[in-house]
């Protein structure tokens, strides 16, 4: 058998390898039971098939966490062949401290001496060879970011399954206790055995630490904030550029393939909603699709780089106080930053998370930043009811409102996803400055957006084809929908929520796409286009505002308009959100268990908008 | 003397960690364990804490620095 375990410390480049070895022969799940993160895959080398394991990441094996916990009893289970075991060379000392504790596991293994340039590059040497044989195991010198080290590790795990090898000595034990004290001595037995093998291995290097110019800026209470606010909206621009050229001419497939599409199906003589689906329907899906993946190309390599090179960490240092608020490490600031932008930016952005919990909780507080689309639809919205000023407060409120529905999530979800017990107070490593490895970066996004591309294809499909079902209307007529038929049925329901049946028509379309807002309003109210049209090609329809305008205040009050711009405000995000959503956390359970929440959520707040401003307007 | 009052670009040696297990069983994983000496880097108010151990640099929450007893190297 040839099954191989990746054990390392975070940082430790664990997943770069895993990535770098199974390419896109990956599969992404839970441990059973467990909300953490399960990754397997496979490669084949030479005519031989290797299935490797990433194990969670964890600074020890000492069983205090989930994470841990899994690691040992996978190890112990025999379900891996060989463990490589991951350091870092920069940080060897510290780093070993997991390789202390596999020790004691009594496994067959190799340690894979990582980051060897950035150790070169702090002038440390390393006798690797020696410290081969004082462990007992073969020890490869390596840099995961640089793809030219591969064969020779690919190599060394074949050799090492035929003829293994285990570690020669393991720290005393001081016990098997769990007091205090006990840990202690346990870990001073560790680190001595660790200065035990690393004899002679390492050059002295113990020079005072003086921080660079950079960090002196970056950490500094004040200005760092700003700094770390200012490069990560740069970040979110440069993810834009990188995206814009896919979204052009994903936006020109609608336009450029309708009417040819709609023209060969009517010669055929078919049935007009199959035209309708082929036309309009799935050149739109391509679109959704195209943009949705260039939007998760753009964002994981403007984060590849922003925390391959260690900025990340920098940031999370300076906001760790205010998020550990929401429960949420300090990374989380990233995501959150880019979620005013795009909510399927923040969400694919919080792969920077260490755990699943967190991962899960950041996603679904990040729900609750309005994006870019709301801010396109709502002023516009609000300015057919409101004066400028009227306008402006309301974006305050909204602005208001959504720091108060981050702390609902996070007290709602918080207890399960980021358990009181795990949120110790930060104690993270700020990781050296590295150069980065482009050709990593990018491949590892490519990789990414065209898996969720594929995915995409396939889910938006499905979910058009059911809102293409309720929303199709023979001749256009809206009347003729069944969106309008359940949406008139249910009107004395929906009025509790201060939304009549064009705005609660809305609301929904508000799930499928923000920008979709205007045009179905336009056609409930006004009523010149179809339904369909409207929300599929949300993006390139213009809507006549005054006209709107006009129509939706004779018919609407403003206690209405508020109750119903805060209700789309709040709603899920668009579908590409939740479908990132599900993507990012393999987890369906939890993405509509979230969604659910903010559908009810959003309607509550609806009700209560309606009826509260319903005394002073 | 607590490692949350030492003074930026100070060395000292850990003298105790305190008696939380799980605290004492993270802390000790990334780096400091009682005896280690280390360089506080940078100690700002309302910040958590930098320090340099074992060619690490990191960043300590506050309130768990004040659990953490040290002596003044240099």
């Amino acid at each position: 058998m040839n099954r191989i375990a990746l054990l390392g410390q975070p940082n430790s480049g664990k997943s770069t390898v895993f990535n770098a070895l199974t390419g896109s022969r990956q599969h992404v799940g839970n441990w059973p039971g467990k909300t953490v993160e399960k990754k397997d895959g496979s490669y084949t080398w030479k005519g031989e098939k290797y299935t490797l394991t990433d194990l969670p990441g964890s600074y020890s094996l000492s069983g205090t966490s989930d994470e841990e916990i899994i690691t040992e009893g996978f190890i112990r289970s025999g379900e891996a062949d060989l463990v490589c075991v991951l350091v870092d060379a920069s940080q060897l000392e510290r780093s070993m401290y997991m390789l202390a504790d596999f020790a004691a596991l009594d496994h067959p293994a190799v340690l894979l001496l990582n980051m060897m340039d950035v150790a070169a590059s702090q002038g440390k040497t390393i006798d690797a060879e020696l410290l081969s044989r004082n462990l007992g195991i073969p020890v490869l010198p390596f840099t995961a970011a640089d793809s030219k080290g591969y064969d020779a590790l690919k190599d060394l795990f074949a050799k090492e399954l035929s003829d293994p090898h285990k570690l020669k000595s393991v720290p005393s034990a001081a016990g098997s206790g769990h007091s205090a004290e006990e840990i202690k001595d346990r870990g001073k037995a560790k680190y001595e055995w660790i200065s035990g093998v690393l004899e002679n291995v390492t050059g002295k290097g113990s020079e005072r630490f003086v921080l660079t110019k950079r960090d002196r800026i970056l950490l500094s209470p004040g200005w760092g904030k700003l700094l770390c606010i200012g490069i990560v909206l740069l970040g979110f621009l440069a993810a834009m550029v990188i995206m814009l050229p896919f979204m052009g001419i994903g936006s020109m497939i609608p336009g450029l393939v309708r009417e040819p599409i709609a023209d060969f199906l009517n010669g055929l003589g078919v049935h007009q909603w199959l035209v309708s689906i082929f036309s309009l329907m799935l050149p739109n899906v391509l679109y959704f699709s195209i943009s949705m993946a260039a939007f998760v190309l753009g964002v994981n390599i403007v984060f590849g780089y922003l925390e391959e090179v260690g900025f990340l960490a920098r940031a999370a240092y300076q906001f760790d106080g205010v998020l550990s608020k929401l429960g949420l490490q300090g990374k989380a600031v990233a995501p959150m930053l880019m979620g005013f932008g795009c909510t399927i930016g923040g969400a694919s952005g919080t792969r920077v998370m260490d755990n699943w919990g967190q991962k899960m909780l950041a996603i679904a507080i990040v729900w609750s930043i309005p994006c870019g689309a709301i801010w396109s639809v709502i002023p516009v919205i609000s300015g057919m009811f409101f004066s400028a000023w009227g306008t402006m407060l309301v974006c305050a409120c909204i602005l208001l409102y959504a720091a108060v529905m981050m702390w609902i999530v996070s007290k709602v979800f918080g207890k399960s996803l980021s358990p009181q017990e795990n949120r110790s107070g930060m104690i993270m490593e700020l990781p050296p400055y590295h150069k980065a490895h482009w050709g990593h970066i990018i491949k590892e996004a490519l990789y990414k957006a065209w898996n969720i591309f594929a995915r995409a294809l396939r889910t938006v499909t499905l979910i058009s084809l059911i809102f293409w079902a309720l929303s199709y209307s023979s001749g256009g007529n809206i009347e003729n929908s069944l969106l309008y038929k359940i949406g008139t049925a249910i009107e004395p329901f929906t009025r509790i929520f201060g939304l009549g049946w064009q705005t609660f028509l809305a609301f929904l379309s508000s799930a499928f796409a923000k920008e979709a807002v205007l045009g179905v309003l336009n056609a409930a109210f006004v009523g010149q286009s179809s339904l369909l049209e409207v929300t599929f090609n949300a993006k390139t329809a213009a809507v006549d505002t005054s006209a709107l305008a006009a129509a939706m205040s004779a018919v609407i009050s403003k206690p209405e308009a508020l109750a119903f711009i805060f209700a789309c405000t709040f709603n899920v995000p668009c579908v590409m959100a939740l479908f990132t959503t599900y993507k990012e956390s393999h987890s369906f359970k939890w993405t509509a268990r979230v969604a659910l929440f903010y559908i009810g959520c959003a309607l509550i707040l609806s009700c209560i908008v309606y009826h509260v401003t319903a005394l002073f307007l | 003397m607590k490692l949350s009052e030492l003074k930026g670009d100070t060395c000292a040696r850990i003298r105790s960690l305190g008696s939380d297990r799980r605290f004492v069983s993270r802390i000790t994983s990334i780096g400091m364990s009682e005896g280690a000496e280390f360089q506080v880097v940078r100690n700002d108010r309302n910040m958590p804490v930098l320090i340099y151990v074992r060619e690490t640099l990191l960043a300590l929450n506050r309130n768990d620095c004040e659990r953490i007893e040290t002596e003044v190297i240099s």
